[in-house]
């Protein structure tokens, strides 16, 4: 028998017994649609760190003090940590040390909050280079200009403000050229950023910069920073830099074994390589604890078919007596088996990048406007695979069980 | 003398084990020539819905050996069966056995599904055979909306649409009134008139006055085997 013909009888039994065949297929389709929404939704937060690590700084390598952080001590020690000093900053800008260092900028953390004339705001008041800022992250200054090199040498009290500070403790009325108290100093403030948002997860609105030397005589008085930021000259020799860096402050802190170290380095890209690998794992995860469903699903379409074998036991009789073979009546209930799962995951993919979209939109509204819809082929190509071979596996067993009846037991079955 | 289509010899049938067993046909011998039209009579548990079963290719005996066609079907597999059942034999049933919401028309191309014959040959095949039964104005029906006698004659164009050799019939009459009866047996007379060979299973004395022969089964045993045209 041709498969067209299996595939119209199939298709005619499975409408005989619409709602039994509806219900058996929602099994299915709801295994599958969860699955889809969870490659799409782990494809759209792949997605989302690949464009934060492309849009800027791939280039970007920190350098923080202390140990790597595997828990909240550590970060509380890191930021009393001193083992970068300016003595780093030097060694570092040697291009026979890290020769692919575009730029080395050193950062210092000042807690508090800032006031102007009443209004007190807590941004994250960083003491640096706000050109740096500029540069490297492609976050412009609205209003007003950076503070310069000599401004950092000369320990000016100067700050470039966050587009939200301003907002905040200035409202619409003009900030460029008035003073703003941190800590009892009193900082010019020079310059305003653009409103940029969040970038590399970081707001920037609610940053506050300052030149890094003020703050540390004047707010802070210590000799040390929290992270030293060096640019690469590519991204292609960032590992390289990296491992120059690494090099670097190992010699000049006497360190042979690198669980000693009184630093570590982070490079945008590994970090991102680190999340990807966690969103992968959350997904495959997630994916094979919704498969389980899947298998209930197929357990109900096993059970339905075993059903509809002996409802049809009649049937299988009189086809095998009009010169059915075993194998053509174990074809088409395998078939009826296959169409389905098969159904099933068809709608359950499409349902799946429907409401993935929606949860898109959804999440691109409410929580991080760069999150994109992503699709992938590939879970379109598994979930059709996977459906297939559940009807497969669960038809057979009905399937050779309707094969195996002698043509009169079937005849004679009341 | 004529081609010889069956040859028994020394059929037994038994059903269960130890002390459900049931012999249900126990040593039977006969043979049936092409072109014949026999009916098996004999009371109910008689066993003779059994042998018909055996002689059909529909159940295979317990001991003795049967050739149809010239070949002992031991040496059949079980696909060369099925290929037999499609190509030699028709059945008719006395439950008809039509496949339900379906029409008249695909009930009687259900045999070509599983031929070999060209799908394009199908409709005028079974519409051929539909004609032979007079049922041209039912073709669009579903079986549910036909007589019972109506459902007997899809049946038998069925079972005519692969072109048989021969044609087994349990009790076809069997659902079916004196009047609807009759015009049923009067097809099935016609078609051995025109060659084919049937075998027929029944109860009816009238009924089997259309048969050339009659083998009259109790018991399991065959009682008497008497031609009577």
């Amino acid at each position: 028998m041709s498969i067209k013909h299996s595939i119209r009888i199939a298709f005619k039994a499975l409408k005989i017994n619409k709602s039994r065949s509806f219900l058996t297929i929602l099994g299915i389709l709801i295994g599958i649609t969860a699955i889809m929404m969870m490659m799409a939704l782990g494809r759209g937060a792949e997605d989302l760190i690949i464009g934060e690590i492309s849009s800027f700084g791939g280039e970007i390598i920190a350098i923080n003090p202390g140990q790597e952080p595997t828990g909240p001590t550590d970060i509380a020690g890191a930021l009393f940590a001193d083992s970068l000093k300016a003595r780093e900053v030097e060694l570092l800008r040697q291009k026979s040390n890290v020769p692919y260092a575009k730029e080395v900028q050193p950062f210092v953390m000042v807690p508090g909050s800032a006031s102007y004339e009443g209004e007190t705001y807590t941004p994250m008041i960083m003491g640096g280079s706000a050109d740096f800022f500029v540069r490297n992250f492609g976050i412009p200054i609205e209003e007003g200009n950076v503070f310069t090199e000599d401004d950092i040498k000369q320990k000016e009290n100067v700050a470039v403000l966050g587009h939200k500070v301003k907002k905040e403790l200035f409202g619409e009325s003009d900030a460029v050229g008035k003073y703003i108290k941190i800590k009892d100093q009193k900082f010019k403030v020079v310059g305003i950023f653009v409103e940029k948002g969040v970038v590399a997860f970081f707001n920037m609105d609610e940053l506050v910069i300052i030149p890094h030397t003020s703050a540390q005589s004047y707010i802070l008085g210590t000799n040390y920073y929290q992270e030293i930021d060096v640019i690469a000259e590519s991204a292609d020799v960032v590992y390289q830099t990296a491992a120059d860096i690494e090099r670097t402050l190992r010699e000049a802190h006497g360190i042979s074994d690198p669980d000693k170290d009184d630093f570590y380095v982070t490079t945008m890209q590994g970090a991102a390589e680190q999340i990807q690998t966690i969103i992968a794992t959350l997904t495959a995860f997630l994916s094979s604890v919704v498969a389980i469903a899947l298998v209930v699903g197929g357990v109900g379409v096993m059970n339905i078919m075993l059903v509809s074998v002996t409802e049809r036991t009649r049937e299988i009789g009189l086809r095998k007596a009009v010169g059915a073979t075993e194998k053509e009546i174990k074809q088409q209930f395998l078939l009826e088996a296959v169409l389905l799962t098969f159904i099933g995951g068809f709608v359950g993919i499409v349902l799946g990048g429907i409401l993935s979209f929606l949860v898109a939109l959804g999440l691109a509204q409410f929580v991080a406007s760069n999150w994109s819809f992503s699709f992938p082929f590939s879970a379109i190509l598994l979930g059709m695979g996977v459906t297939t071979l559940v009807g497969v596996v669960f038809g057979l067993y009905p399937a050779k069980k309707a094969a195996e009846r002698s043509p009169i037991d079937a005849l004679r079955y009341e | 003398m004529a081609d010889k289509l069956i040859e028994a010899k020394n059929l037994r049938k038994v059903y269960g084990e130890a002390d459900a067993r049931t012999v249900a046909i126990d040593d039977i011998s006969l043979d049936i020539d092409k072109g014949d039209f026999v009916a098996i009579m004999g009371p109910s548990g008689s066993g003779k819905s059994t042998l018909l079963h055996i002689l059909a290719l529909l159940d295979k005996p317990t001991e003795g050996t049967y050739i149809f066609d010239g070949r002992s079907i031991d040496k059949y597999s079980e696909d060369e069966l099925a290929k037999l059942r499609n190509e030699k034999a028709g059945f008719v049933f006395q439950a008809f056995n039509l496949l339900p919401r379906t029409t008249v028309l695909e009930n009687v191309e259900l045999p070509l599904l599983y031929s070999d014959i060209k799908e394009s040959d199908w409709q005028e095949r079974a519409l051929k055979a539909i004609r032979i039964v007079n049922l041209e104005h039912r073709l669009k029906h579903e079986s549910a909306q036909l007589s019972g006698g109506e459902k007997q004659r899809v049946a038998i164009a069925r079972a005519l649409v692969n072109d048989p050799e021969i044609i087994f019939a349990d009790e076809p009459t069997g659902n079916l009134d004196t009047k609807a009866g009759k015009d049923l047996m009067e097809i099935v007379a016609n078609l051995n008139k025109e060659g084919k060979t049937i075998i027929l299973v029944t109860h009816e004395e009238e009924i089997a006055e259309y048969a050339k022969r009659i083998i009259r089964v109790r018991d399991g045993k065959l009682e008497s085997d008497t031609k009577t045209k």
